[in-house]
C-alpha cells in the first residue's frame, strides 16, 4: 500500500478526463513551431497585446450577391420593432457585412469555453475574402481578440449561423474577460439558423450548414466540396492535443472547416436574401411547393401576409406534397380571416373538416362564421353539434387523457355556444309563429328566407 | 435538579398553571386506565419556564437615510433591538459580522437596513443574499419587495434560482441590486457565467449568509470552496465583499463564519427582542416493557399531546422528522377532529410536496386562524411567516438543538404565551436530550465544523476556479500547495499551462458534475422498477453499499423500497415500492488502519497507570458489506438476517480513537465476551454522543474497534488493524483485543474534520456517553444507550459503564 502515501494518488476528482490521453512529444525546432502557419499560408498577426496567426484567403465563389432592403428587413427584425435609420443605413451598405464563425474548445458555454479559431469574411472583389484569427496557445487570446475587434470595427453588421445564441455570446465573454478590450459594438446581427429552418426544416428535416450546402446550395454542382472534413465533435479535442504538443495537420482540417463554414454561411446569406426578395418562382416540384409553403409561413410570422397569402396559394396550386395541404390550407385560412375575406377563410375551413387534427378548429371556426357574421343560427347550430360531437370521440382515445382540460374547456365553449343559439332560434321562431296568428299567409315564406340565410 | 410537578408549579405563571393542569389530565387520560403519577418525572422529564422578557432599544442609527429611516417608521420600527443596531454598526464599520439570533429576534433587519441604505446612497451598490433553500429565498423576497414599495421602488429586488424564468434573467442579471439565490445555484448558474453578471460583481458590496449554522459538515466544507471561488471573482472585478451572517444559537458561530469567509469576523450575540411568556416541556412516552427498554409509540403519543391542546382550542403545529410520520399524524388527529363536510378542515398537512398554491393557503388559513393545527416536516421550521401559535408539539427530536428552538418558536413568535412539548422516541439521541434537560437548555454545546481542505471537495472546486478565471501563480485556493494540484490536474488533461497561467482544458462543464451534498460525484442512481421505470433518487458511493445493498430496505420520501439488484458496474440499484414493518441495518466488516498519528495524549489525567489514550490522525478504512439484519420498526427487535457478497471499499479518511491499554481491561472483573460487548456498546453510546456535539447525522461518523498496533509511533503503516462491528457470522468470544481502538472515523473521503474536534472534546464526550448509560431506565442495555441487548451479553451495559467510569474519573 505504499502509493496509500501519496494523498493526491486518492483524489477522485484527479482521475484523467480521458482513457486513450494522447500524448505526441512536443514539437521542439523553432522552425517547427511554426509548421501550422506553413500549412495553413498564415503570418503572424502583431499588436500591442502580443501575436497570434493570421490567415487570409480570397474566393471567387460564393459570388457576391445584393441583398433588397425587403430581404433585409425581414432577416433583421423581430415581429414588432421597426428599424432605427441608423441600423437601416448600415445594413443596407454590404461593405459593413462581416461574416462570421468561430471554433471553440466545447459547446457548454461559460467562462471556460475559449474561441481558438475565429473566422471572418467579407464581399470584395466579386468574391468572398476570408480571414482567420488562430491562437497557437491561450496566451495569444487578447491579441487574437484585439484584431477581430478592429474588423468588427469596419464592419459592424455581423452575419452568422446560430452566432446569435453561441458564437457571439461567447465572444462577449471572452472580450469581457480581458478587462482591456471592450466588447465590440454591432450595429446589427442577423442570424440565418432561425430563417433557415423556417424555410427548409419540412422539407430537409436537419438544418444543419452541411447539409444545406448539399440539398439547398446544391454545392456538388458548384464544385464545392468538403473531402476530409473534421468531424465537428472532434474538434475541441484536436486543439487540446494540439495545445499539448500533438500534430498540427489536424488543425489545419479545423481551419479548412471554418473556411468552408464561413464560405457556406455567405452563400446562403445570398440565397436567402434572393427568395426573400423575389420568391419562389412558379413550383416545377412537390420539393419546390414544399419549400414556398415553408416561404409563406416564414412570412405570415413576419407580418407580411399579403405575399404569405401569395405564396401559400400557389404552393397548393402547383402540387405540394398531400401531407401539407392540410396545414397549408389553414394556414390559408387563418391568413384570409387576418385579411378580412371571410368568405375564402369559410371555404378553407370547410375543407378542413375532413381532416381530424382540423375538425374542432375549423367547427369553432364556421360556427362564430355562421353565428356572427352570416346570421345563420341554425347552420351555426349545426357546426356546433358537429364540434361537440367530434370533440366527445376525441375525448374517449387514450392518448388524450393528457389533454382532457383543455378539451373540456373546449366543449364548455361549444356547449354555451350551443345553449345561445337554440335559445336565439327558439326566440326566433316565437317570434315568426307570434305574427302567424295574424298573418298566417305570410309566415312560410319568411321562415324559408330566414333559413336559406 | 429537582422535576417535582409542585415545585415546577409554583414558579409558573396563568400560563404555567394551565399547561400543567393539562400535563396532570394529560396523565390521568391515560387510554390505558394506567395512572402515571408515580412516574410523572419520568414521563415529564422537564418543564421549563421562560417569563417574558422586555426589548432591549436602541436608536436607529444616525447614518441611516433618511429614506430609509421613514419607510421603516412606515413599518412601524421607529428604534432597533440593541442587537440589530450594533451589528448594523459594525457593518458600518466595514466589518465581516456574524449575528447569532433566536427565532423571531428580527434578523432580516440586520442585514437588510445596511445593504438598502448602501443602495440608497449609491444607486450602482449590489448585494447577493444567499439562503440554503430556495423558499427561504422566496420567504424574503415578501419583505424586501414590502420595503421596495416603500421607497418608491428605488432598488430592484430578484430571486435567482433554478425556476427563475430564462427570459426574466437578463434583467435580473442588470437591474437586480439584491439578488436572493442559493449555493447550487451560485454554483453551477451564476459563477460559471460571471461576465454576464458585470453589473453585479463590479459593484458588489455585500455578501448575505443566512442560516450560517446550516453550512455544516459536507455541505459547509463544498460552500467555503464557493466562497472562494466568488471571492476570487469578485477580486478580479475589484471587489472585496463584506459578509454579513446570521447563525442560530450555536457554541462556535464566529469560528465557523471565519472559516467559512476566511477572514475575521465580529459576532453580535447578545439579543435584544423581547420574547413572550413560553413554556417547554420534555415527554418521555412511558416505557412499558422494562426489559427490553420498549416505550409506548412516540408517533401516538404525539398525537394525543396534540390532541390535548387542539381540544382546548389551542392552535397547534406538530412537526414531525419524516413525511411518513407526517401523514400518519395527520390522519390520527384528523379522525379525532371530524369536522363537517360544510366546513372546510381545521386540521392540515404541509410539506415540501404540496403545490405553492396550496401552501400559501395554509400559511394564510394558520394565520387567520382558520386552520387550528398544522402537521408539518422541517418545510415550516424555518422563516416561512404562519403567525403566531398557541402549541408546538415536536415529534422526535429533530437532531440538532438550534433547530429544536426554531421549531418550539413557532408557537408564540412576540406575544402571549405559549407552549412547546419535545415527544421523545427512543433513539440514544432523544433519550439524552430529554434525560440531560440541562444539556439542552444550557449554553449550546453545538459545534458546527467544516473542512474545506478536504482535498477531495478543494479538488473539485479547484477545476471549477480554473473554468471561471484562468488560475494565475501567485494566487491562493486554501491551505495546499496550489501548483502542485495545478501540475495534476493537468497532467489528467484538465489544465494546460500557458503565459504563466494554468487554462480549462475540457469540453466538460465542471460544476455541472460536482453536487454540493456529497464528497465525490461517484453515485450510485436509484431506479424504481414497481411500474413504469423512473429514477427516484442517488446515493453517494461510500454509502451505497450500506444502504442500497440487495434485499435492503431503501427509504425514499416515507415510502419503502425493496432492493432488488445492485449493478455495481453500472452504479445502479433497482427497487420495488413495499410495505413492511422492518428495516435493514448492514452489517458491516470494517478494518481501520492508523496511517499518520496528528495527536496523542493520556485519555484520563488523574489516574497515574496510564488506563487509556486518545488520540486523532489519517486512517485508512477498509469495509466490506458481508450482510444486514432486519428490524423491526419502533421495537427495534432483529426478525432476521442475511449474508452479501459485495466489492470491498477502501476509503482514506481521518480517525478519532480511544485506546484501552491491557492494565485497565485486566482489571476489570469481567469475562472476556463481557468485556468485548461493553465497549460495543460504549461505542455505541458514544457515537450517538459524538452526533449530538458535532450536529451531524449517524450517516457523518462511522464505528470500530480494532487492535492497536504494536507501536504505533514506530511503525504506525505496517499492521493492519483489524476490526469489526457485530455480525452473526463472527463468533466475538473467538476475538480478543489485546489492546484495542476504539474508532470514531469521518464517514467521508479525505475526512470532514470533525476529528480533531472530538479529540478535543474527549473530556465531554466521554462524560457525556457515561451520564447517556448510566441514566438509562433499562436493565441490560436497550437501543436507547448500549444497543439492542439481541446483539449483546448480559453484562455488556454494566461493563460499558466500568470502563467509562475509569475514562471519567
Amino acid at each position: 500500500m505504499a502509493d496509500s502515501t501519496d494523498k493526491w494518488s486518492r483524489v477522485a476528482a484527479l482521475r484523467p478526463a480521458r482513457l486513450v490521453a494522447h500524448r505526441a512529444p512536443r514539437l521542439g525546432a523553432p522552425e517547427e513551431s511554426d509548421f501550422l502557419a506553413q500549412l495553413i499560408g498564415a503570418g503572424i498577426g502583431k499588436n500591442q497585446y502580443g501575436e497570434h496567426l493570421s490567415a487570409r484567403n480570397w474566393f471567387p465563389s460564393p459570388e457576391f450577391s445584393e441583398a433588397s432592403p425587403v430581404a433585409l428587413a425581414l432577416l433583421s427584425h423581430g415581429r414588432e420593432e421597426a428599424l432605427s435609420r441608423r441600423t437601416r443605413s448600415a445594413l443596407e451598405d454590404p461593405s459593413r457585412w462581416l461574416f462570421l464563425d468561430t471554433e471553440t474548445t466545447g459547446l457548454a458555454g461559460g467562462t471556460g469555453t475559449y474561441a481558438f479559431l475565429v473566422g471572418i469574411a467579407w464581399w470584395d472583389a466579386g468574391g468572398l475574402q476570408v480571414e482567420q484569427f488562430f491562437m497557437r496557445d491561450f496566451s495569444e487570446e487578447h491579441s487574437l481578440l484585439h484584431q477581430l475587434s478592429s474588423h468588427i470595427a469596419q464592419r459592424p453588421v455581423l452575419i452568422t449561423f446560430n452566432g446569435k445564441s453561441f458564437d457571439w455570446p461567447l465572444l462577449e465573454n471572452r472580450f469581457t474577460l480581458t478587462r482591456a478590450i471592450p466588447v465590440p459594438r454591432l450595429a446589427a446581427h442577423l442570424d440565418l439558423l432561425h430563417p433557415a429552418r423556417a424555410l427548409w426544416k419540412l422539407r430537409l428535416g436537419s438544418v444543419r450548414l452541411v447539409e444545406l450546402e448539399r440539398q439547398v446550395l446544391d454545392a456538388p454542382r458548384i464544385g464545392w466540396h468538403r473531402e476530409d472534413d473534421v468531424e465537428a465533435a472532434l474538434i475541441p479535442q484536436l486543439y487540446f492535443d494540439y495545445l499539448r504538443g500533438g500534430p498540427a495537420e489536424p488543425l489545419a482540417g479545423v481551419v479548412r472547416h471554418n473556411q468552408m463554414d464561413l464560405r457556406g454561411l455567405a452563400a446562403l446569406f445570398g440565397k436567402i436574401s434572393t427568395l426573400l426578395a423575389n420568391g419562389q418562382p412558379r413550383p416545377e416540384t412537390p420539393e419546390e411547393a414544399l419549400d414556398l409553403f415553408s416561404l409563406s409561413r416564414f412570412l405570415h410570422r413576419r407580418g407580411e401576409r399579403v405575399r404569405a397569402q401569395a405564396a401559400c396559394e400557389q404552393a397548393l396550386a402547383s402540387g405540394l406534397p398531400a401531407a401539407f395541404r392540410p396545414p397549408a390550407s389553414r394556414e390559408l385560412a387563418i391568413l384570409a380571416m387576418r385579411q378580412k375575406d371571410y368568405a375564402r377563410a369559410a371555404t378553407l375551413w370547410e375543407d378542413l373538416i375532413a381532416h381530424p387534427e382540423d375538425v374542432l378548429r375549423a367547427c369553432e371556426q364556421l360556427a362564430i362564421h355562421y353565428e356572427h357574421r352570416v346570421r345563420d343560427a341554425a347552420r351555426a347550430a349545426d357546426y356546433t353539434r358537429l364540434g361537440l360531437k367530434k370533440l366527445r370521440l376525441l375525448r374517449a382515445r387514450p392518448e388524450n387523457v393528457f389533454a382532457a382540460g383543455r378539451l373540456t374547456r373546449l366543449e364548455n365553449k361549444f356547449q354555451r355556444r350551443l345553449v345561445r343559439l337554440e335559445h336565439r332560434m327558439k326566440n326566433e321562431s316565437d317570434a315568426v309563429a307570434a305574427p302567424l296568428l295574424r298573418h298566417p299567409s305570410d309566415a312560410p315564406s319568411t321562415r324559408t328566407i330566414s333559413r336559406r340565410l | 435538579m429537582s422535576h417535582s410537578l409542585a415545585v415546577r408549579r409554583a414558579a409558573g405563571s396563568a400560563l404555567a398553571a394551565r399547561l400543567s393542569e393539562l400535563l396532570d389530565s394529560f396523565a390521568a387520560d391515560d387510554t390505558s386506565g394506567h395512572y402515571w403519577g408515580d412516574y410523572s418525572d419520568e414521563i415529564f422529564t422537564a418543564v421549563r419556564h421562560f417569563p417574558a422578557r422586555e426589548a432591549e432599544w436602541a436608536d436607529v442609527p444616525s447614518w441611516v437615510h433618511a429614506d430609509l429611516a421613514a419607510a421603516y417608521a412606515g413599518k412601524g420600527i421607529r428604534q432597533l433591538y440593541t442587537h440589530q443596531a450594533a451589528a448594523a454598526e459594525a457593518v458600518h464599520a466595514g466589518k465581516n459580522v456574524v449575528v447569532v439570533t433566536p427565532t423571531a429576534s428580527g434578523k432580516t433587519l440586520c442585514y437588510n437596513l445596511p445593504v438598502l441604505n448602501a443602495i440608497l446612497e449609491n444607486a450602482d451598490a449590489r448585494a447577493l443574499y444567499l439562503f440554503p433553500t430556495k423558499a427561504l429565498a422566496q420567504d424574503q423576497l415578501a419583505e424586501l419587495h414590502d420595503l421596495c414599495r416603500r421607497l418608491a421602488d428605488r432598488f430592484g429586488v430578484f430571486t435567482y434560482d433554478g425556476d427563475t424564468p430564462s427570459d426574466a434573467r437578463k434583467a435580473i442579471r442588470q437591474q437586480g441590486h439584491i439578488v436572493l439565490t442559493n449555493p447550487d445555484m451560485l454554483h453551477t448558474g451564476i459563477l460559471p457565467h460571471h461576465t454576464r453578471w458585470t453589473r453585479l460583481f463590479e459593484n458588489l458590496r455585500y455578501i448575505v449568509l443566512d442560516e450560517l449554522h446550516s453550512y455544516r459538515g459536507v455541505f459547509g466544507s463544498h460552500l467555503a470552496n464557493v466562497l472562494r471561488r466568488l471571492r476570487r471573482i469578485a477580486r478580479f472585478y475589484g471587489r472585496e465583499p463584506q459578509f454579513i451572517c446570521c447563525s442560530a444559537t450555536i457554541a462556535n458561530p464566529g469560528d465557523l463564519a471565519s472559516r467559512l469567509i476566511e477572514a475575521e469576523v465580529e459576532v453580535v450575540s447578545s439579543n435584544g427582542a423581547p420574547a413572550a411568556e413560553k413554556t417547554f416541556a420534555f415527554y418521555n412516552p412511558p416505557v412499558v416493557n422494562r426489559a427490553l427498554g420498549i416505550r409506548r409509540s412516540y408517533i401516538n403519543e404525539s398525537s394525543r399531546v396534540a390532541q390535548e391542546f387542539l381540544k382546548r382550542n389551542l392552535q397547534t403545529i406538530v412537526f414531525a422528522n419524516s413525511r411518513l410520520h407526517t401523514e400518519l399524524l395527520l390522519t390520527y388527529l384528523k379522525q379525532a377532529n371530524p369536522h363537517s363536510p360544510a366546513q372546510p378542515e381545521t386540521i392540515r398537512g404541509y410539506r415540501g410536496g404540496y403545490l405553492p398554491g396550496e401552501r400559501r393557503e395554509i400559511e394564510r388559513g394558520l394565520r387567520e386562524g382558520r386552520i387550528r393545527g398544522v402537521v408539518s416536516t422541517s418545510a415550516l421550521e424555518l422563516g416561512i411567516d404562519v403567525g403566531s401559535l398557541d402549541a408546538a408539539v415536536l415529534a422526535g427530536y429533530p437532531g440538532t438543538i438550534a433547530s429544536t428552538w426554531q421549531r418550539a418558536g413557532r408557537a408564540g413568535r412576540r406575544t402571549g404565551g405559549s407552549c412547546a412539548v419535545l415527544v421523545a422516541s427512543s433513539s440514544p439521541l432523544d433519550q439524552f436530550i430529554v434525560r440531560h434537560p440541562d444539556y439542552f437548555f444550557g449554553n449550546s454545546p453545538e459545534h458546527a465544523f467544516i473542512q474545506p481542505d478536504n482535498l477531495e471537495i478543494l479538488v473539485n472546486h479547484l477545476k471549477c476556479a480554473a473554468f471561471e478565471l484562468p488560475i494565475r501563480p501567485d494566487e491562493r485556493f486554501g491551505e495546499i500547495d496550489l501548483a502542485e494540484a495545478c501540475a495534476r490536474l493537468a497532467e489528467a488533461g484538465y489544465l494546460h499551462h500557458a503565459g504563466g497561467h494554468w487554462h480549462w482544458t475540457h469540453e466538460a462543464y465542471p460544476a455541472d458534475t460536482i453536487s454540493l451534498r456529497s464528497v465525490s460525484s461517484d453515485n450510485f442512481v436509484i431506479i424504481d422498477i414497481t411500474g413504469e421505470t423512473q429514477v427516484i433518487g442517488e446515493v453517494d458511493f461510500p454509502s451505497a453499499l450500506a444502504t442500497v445493498h440487495p434485499k435492503a430496505i431503501y427509504l425514499h420520501e416515507g415510502q419503502q423500497y425493496h432492493v432488488e439488484k445492485l449493478d455495481f458496474q453500472e452504479r445502479k440499484a433497482y427497487v420495488k415500492q413495499v410495505d413492511v414493518d422492518y428495516y435493514t441495518d448492514a452489517v458491516r466488516y470494517t478494518q481501520v488502519r492508523v496511517l499518520e498519528i496528528a495527536d496523542e495524549a493520556q485519555a484520563s489525567e488523574s489516574v497515574a497507570s496510564r488506563p487509556a489514550l486518545r488520540a486523532h490522525g489519517d486512517v485508512l478504512v477498509r469495509s466490506q458489506v458481508v450482510g444486514f439484519k432486519k428490524i423491526k420498526f419502533f421495537t427495534n427487535e432483529n426478525v432476521g438476517a442475511g449474508k452479501l457478497e459485495l466489492p470491498e471499499n477502501e476509503m482514506h479518511t481521518t480517525a478519532y480513537w480511544i485506546t484501552l491499554e491491557r492494565p485497565l481491561l485486566e482489571s476489570m472483573p469481567f469475562s472476556i465476551s463481557e468485556r468485548q460487548s461493553g465497549m460495543f456498546g460504549l461505542l455505541h453510546a458514544l457515537e450517538s454522543i459524538a452526533t449530538l456535539l458535532l450536529m451531524c447525522d449517524a450517516r457523518d461518523l462511522g464505528t470500530a474497534i480494532g487492535e492497536r498496533p504494536p507501536s504505533a509511533q514506530a511503525n504506525a503503516q505496517s499492521d493492519v488493524v483489524v476490526a469489526t462491528n457485530f455480525d452473526s457470522a463472527t463468533p466475538r468470544e473467538t476475538r480478543e483485543f489485546f489492546e484495542p481502538n476504539l474508532y470514531l472515523y469521518d464517514a467521508y473521503p479525505g475526512g470532514i474534520g470533525f476529528s480533531e474536534p472530538l479529540f478535543r472534546a474527549h473530556d465531554l464526550l466521554v462524560r457525556q456517553t457515561r451520564d447517556l448509560i448510566a441514566a438509562c431506565s433499562c436493565e441490560q442495555g436497550c437501543p436507547s444507550c448500549v444497543g439492542p441487548t439481541g446483539d449483546l451479553v448480559p453484562r455488556a451495559k454494566e461493563a460499558a459503564l466500568a470502563i467509562l467510569d475509569r475514562l471519567v474519573s
